[in-house]
């Protein structure tokens, strides 16, 4: 198989990508495929610039080195090929439930009945149908997340990009919906690249995980997760594959508290 | 799965008048109009510079009766309207210059300080050699004491914009202009009507010194007029009308819509 070929069966390639913020070097050589319909974690400390490689693929960063491929084709800007659900939701406040997840089809200018219509299908996707016309300030952090997630999926990208979109939440908050989002997954065969500093998360949710090291971050390590789909976070396999990561995570995050970037926790 | 959450119940809605304020309400003025009373039968002050409640009341219904009064409010408000929506629209048209020239925006805004405590009676002396003892002169007073309030908060509105939303809105598709309308205007918006708020009571307080120095009518010249007649209860019937359209305007019109806004936004109410 020629090299082109091979790309086009990727969904998302990134490669050799570096990023430097005047001295502070950020993000190190990173080269990782990602398959059609895959479901990729990444983990790494705080402040090693996880989020920043996800904002590159989304194109909203533009100053780095190497290369994004979707498709095969270079990622220039941003697309609806490619939604960010970012940590705290980004929910317009100005707007209803149903009206933010138009949002990205009004942009496009989709005509308003055909909009609604697929509006209304992925917000029964994500179980708000009972809040279409509630604003977000009367949504639980949990039900924030899931209009996120109906939002994004609206567009019908090809690629999800979510930036810890869990961590502001509450545990069982949480377990609800790493169980919805392996549903969606296995519903809409969308292409994940979850970004996380939560090792069991991680494992619990991706296909394959990829360890980040601090900055500059690079590749650390790869573990491919071969469990049965649906998981949950207290399985005990999990703890097995989790326990690794967190081998691979030690001394990366005894790193970044003696730089003391941020002081939180990390499990 | 579902989560069962009721929704919490919209601030606004039935709101039902308060009878513990309303009743201090009706205190407070039995117990102003009360020293009022005293004041005037302590006989301290001259009946000419102080009159009693009474007279007052006779010379509003008087200037009710002659439409003096009407007249007054009705050239004062269109004034006040004209020059106000002028305000506006310059104010948020430099204002949005300022966000897009980002160097103009900076000196400018390095002078906010100076042009929103401007006081706006110091414009006066420039505006009758400007332009003229009329209409349009009052008009230009009101506009210049407003319009740097609306400019100002339209720059910084826009600018304090949180810019997640920018970047989630950017990331599904949206840009320039669409951006603006859809993204920059209504993130804005809860900020915006603070200064549109602030200009209106600057325009106020600059209708009224402006009328008092250089019109022929509405409520300023009559506050006056009342000054050259030696006729104290028309000052104080003319003081209470500005009172109370002051009030008026802030609380049917304005912080209806401040309120409307925040509660659709989740943001707390004034006095919670």
């Amino acid at each position: 198989m020629s090299t082109q070929q091979l790309q086009m069966k990727r969904a998302l390639q990134i490669k050799e990508v570096s990023k430097r913020y005047g001295d502070l070097h950020t993000l190190n050589n990173i080269s990782i495929d990602v398959d059609d319909g895959e479901f990729l974690t990444i983990v790494g400390p705080s402040g090693c610039g996880k989020s920043t490689l996800l904002n590159i693929v989304a194109g909203l960063d533009k100053s780095y080195t190497g290369n994004v491929f979707v498709n095969g084709q270079p990622v220039e800007t941003t697309g609806p090929d490619r939604i960010v659900i970012f940590q705290e939701g980004a929910l317009f406040p100005w707007l209803t439930v149903l009206e933010n997840v138009e949002f990205g089809l009004r942009v496009a200018k989709i005509p308003k009945d055909k909009r609604r219509e697929t509006a209304l299908r992925y917000i029964d996707m994500v179980q708000l149908s009972k809040f279409v016309d509630a604003y977000i300030y009367q949504l639980s952090g949990g039900m924030k997340q899931r209009a996120a997630i109906a939002r994004a999926l609206a567009l019908e990208p090809k690629i999800l990009l979510m930036d810890e979109p869990f961590a502001s939440l509450d545990a069982l908050t949480r377990t609800k919906l790493y169980s919805q989002l392996q549903q969606i997954h296995q519903n809409t065969k969308k292409t994940i690249l979850f970004i996380t500093h939560d090792i069991r998360e991680a494992a619990c949710l991706g296909d394959r995980v990829i360890v980040l090291s601090y900055r500059p971050a690079r590749i650390k390590k790869e573990f491919i997760v071969d469990l049965p789909r649906e998981r949950r976070i207290d399985d005990p396999d999990l703890q097995i594959v989790a326990r690794a990561i967190l081998e691979e995570l030690k001394e990366e995050v005894r790193l970044a508290a003696r730089d003391r970037v941020r002081k939180e926790a990390y499990w | 799965m579902q989560q069962e959450i009721e929704l919490e119940k919209k601030p606004t809605g039935k709101r039902k008048i308060d009878l513990d304020d309303a009743a201090n309400i009706a205190l407070f003025l039995a117990i102003f109009l009360g020293v009022w009373q005293l004041a005037f039968m302590s006989g301290i002050w001259p009946k000419v510079s102080l009159p009693s409640p009474e007279t007052v009341g006779e010379t509003f219904v008087k200037l009710i009766a002659n439409s003096s009064l009407i007249r007054g409010i009705g050239v004062t408000l269109w004034r006040l309207g004209a020059a106000f929506a002028i305000s506006i629209t310059i104010g948020m048209v430099t204002g949005l210059a300022m966000v897009k020239f980002r160097g103009f925006g900076r000196t400018v805004n390095s002078f906010s300080a100076g042009l929103l405590a401007f006081p706006s009676i110091a414009w006066v002396p420039f505006s009758i050699l400007l332009i003229g003892f009329n209409d349009f002169g009052i008009m230009f007073v009101v506009i210049m004491s407003s319009v740097f309030s609306v400019m100002i908060s339209t720059y910084s509105s826009i600018r304090n914009v949180p810019p997640t939303y920018l970047r989630a809105a950017r990331n599904m598709g949206a840009k320039g202009l669409r951006l603006f309308w859809y993204v920059m205007l209504p993130a804005a918006t809860p900020s915006l009507i603070i200064g549109v708020r602030q200009a209106w009571s600057f325009a106020w307080h600059a209708i009224i010194g402006a009328e008092i120095l250089m019109s022929l009518v509405g409520l300023g010249f009559l506050l006056n007029m009342g000054r050259d007649l030696i006729d104290m209860s028309q000052v104080i019937v003319i003081m209470i009308t500005v009172f109370a359209m002051g009030l008026l305007f802030d609380r049917l019109l304005l912080l209806k819509l401040e309120e409307r806004v925040r509660s659709k936004w989740g943001l707390a109410q004034h006095g919670e």
